[in-house]
Parts: C-alpha cells; structure tokens; sequence
C-alpha cells in the first residue's frame, strides 16, 4: 500500500480480536487499512488515508477491545 | 424481545435543545430533540470514543458528545470534529438509529438499529392528551401488564359505569366514561419498566386535579406491582 502509514501496535493481543476491531475502526474512518503482521504481541497495520483520521485511527486502536492489552504505539516510518 | 414499537420518554418532558438517556430491553439510547421541535432516538454512544451522547449538547440541529465535541447532525452524520475542523468528515462515521415518531404525547422507538420501521405504529391519535409522569417500576414489563388488566381507572371529570380496558402492544387504555387513561409500558430490562401516563384530553380540562389523581394511581400501581405493603392503603385514598 503506497503512501501508507504503518503502526505498530504491540502489548497483549487475542489476534482475531484486535484485527476485527481494527478493520471496524479503520471503515468507520473511511481508511484503507492492510494487516502485515498478527502475532500475540504484535500488530502491525498498514493504513492509508485522511491525516487527521489516520491520527484518530491511532488512538482509538490504543484503546484496542475489552479482551487485548495496548502497551506501545509506534509509526514505524515516522 | 419482540420486535416493535416501544415508548421511550414522554413528548413534553424532552424540551426543544435537550437529551436524556434511557434503555429499551437493556439497550442504552439517547433521546433528544432538536431546535426545530423534532425528536430523536439513537444508540446512546458515540462511534469516536463511546461516551453516551446523552452526556452531550444539543446546539440547533446538532447534538454534540461532551468528551471531544464531535457533533451529529439530525441524520446522525458526523458533520464537524473540533480537533479538525477543516477535515472533511466521512460519511462513514454516524451515529446508529432506532426509527421514531410521537404519538399519544409520548416518543416511540421501533427496537431495531439502523432499521426502516417495517410496520406503521397502529396507535390512532387523540385530539388531545395532557401528560401526567413518567413512573420507574422494578418489576418486568410482563408483571406491569399483568397488573395492569386487573387496574381500574380513577374517576376524572367524566366517569360513568365500569372500567373498560384495552391493550395495543405496549399501551394500556383505561375508559370510563368519556374519560380516558393511557398507559404505555416500556421495558428497560428483564426486571424493571417505565410507565409513561397521559390522559386523552386537553390539558384545559385535565388540569391539575386530574393529574394528581392519575399520579398518585400510578404510584399505587407500581407499589402494588413491587409489593410494597402500602399499596392497598394509596388505592383506597385515590378511589371514589
């Protein structure tokens, strides 16, 4: 994905979970968002799209669901 | 749960720029209406960051969340985020919404989200009704109907022979006479409900006396449904 930002999420994470709300957050701001790792301590997103909805897509992620645990957020090409 | 129309606030009590929040079958909604005098009834959450909107404001045709200020217009599209306010919002970001209309001095909500309401609510219109209180009542709905069928109606202004009684989903009619008390039933939970009570007729007629007659019947009513030891003793006070 050109262009795009990649955030690296890592903490505590039921994989299926997060990637779920992950892709729900991401429409709901009308991003393209792109999973490139999903590990139990690691998630890696891709996403693309309005700055300012990039930045908000950021923080509802650290947030993340009731069953995962954000520790660190990172850009990795910031 | 059954799929319907439900009552969900008493029209006058949500004046034009306000909110408030409530539930249906343990749903959270915020009920508000706009500046025009429209109501309306969405999830109670905000897509941003999920505090109720019924924590918010309501500025003209917009009801804005209290944490970040995000504002809904009437369609429930997000239209402006401080934190950005030269973004063009997506269409993607609104609030869910439950199908509503007023009726009977009351708001109803169809209980299903982002839904057309498949079917017209069947209550016919009174030419006037003059709104009595909102009562809050730890017992399932099923229980208040229950009680409710067995309930007569306090005389008003206009009373004459028996109580006749009639259901339509969750309203309960109480005639006697030419007098008329209405009732409808919403059910917040598996194990408490609201009573939402009109009298049909003008407020000019029905003023205060009536409404007090009517209150003190419902708190009668809720006492004997959560079987209080009073209640006996209120139902003779507001008997003729």
């Amino acid at each position: 994905m050109q262009g795009a930002t990649v955030i690296v999420f890592t903490g505590q994470f039921h994989v299926e979970s997060f990637v779920e709300f992950v892709n729900h957050r991401a429409r709901r701001l009308q991003l393209e968002a792109m999973i490139e790792t999903a590990t139990p301590d690691c998630i890696e997103v891709a996403v693309s799209g309005q700055p300012a909805l990039v930045d908000a897509f950021e923080m509802a992620c650290s947030l993340g669901p009731i069953d995962c645990l954000v520790r660190d957020v990172r850009r990795k090409n910031a | 749960m059954e799929t319907g129309w439900y009552p969900v606030a008493l029209a006058e009590g949500l004046e034009r720029g306000t909110s408030t929040g409530t539930r249906l079958f343990g749903r959270e909604l915020v009920v508000w209406r706009d500046s025009a005098g429209a109501s309306h009834v969405w999830e109670d959450r905000c897509p941003h960051r999920g505090m109720r909107l019924s924590f918010g404001f309501v500025r003209d045709n917009h009801i804005a969340c209290l944490y970040h200020g995000w504002q809904y217009d009437t369609a429930a599209q997000c239209r402006y985020i401080p934190a950005h306010p030269d973004l063009a919002v997506p269409g993607t970001i609104r609030v869910a919404t439950y199908p509503s209309i007023e009726r009977l001095g009351i708001v109803w909500a169809w209980n299903e989200l982002d839904s057309a309401a498949p079917q017209e609510i069947e209550l016919a219109e009174r030419a006037a009704v003059t709104p009595v209180r909102s009562l809050y009542v730890d017992a399932s709905a099923a229980k208040v109907f229950d009680a409710l069928v067995l309930a007569e109606c306090p005389p008003l202004k206009n009373a004459g022979g028996a109580t006749q009684r009639s259901r339509t989903d969750a309203l309960v009619s109480f005639k006697n006479g030419t007098d008329e008390i209405l009732v409808a039933v919403q059910p917040l939970s598996d194990v408490e409900a609201a009573l939402h009570i009109v009298i049909a007729g003008s407020p000019d007629i029905h003023g205060s006396d009536s409404q007090k007659r009517v209150s003190a019947w419902g708190e009668a009513l809720r006492r004997d449904v959560e079987g209080t030891p009073q209640a006996r003793e209120l139902r003779h006070e507001v008997a003729p």
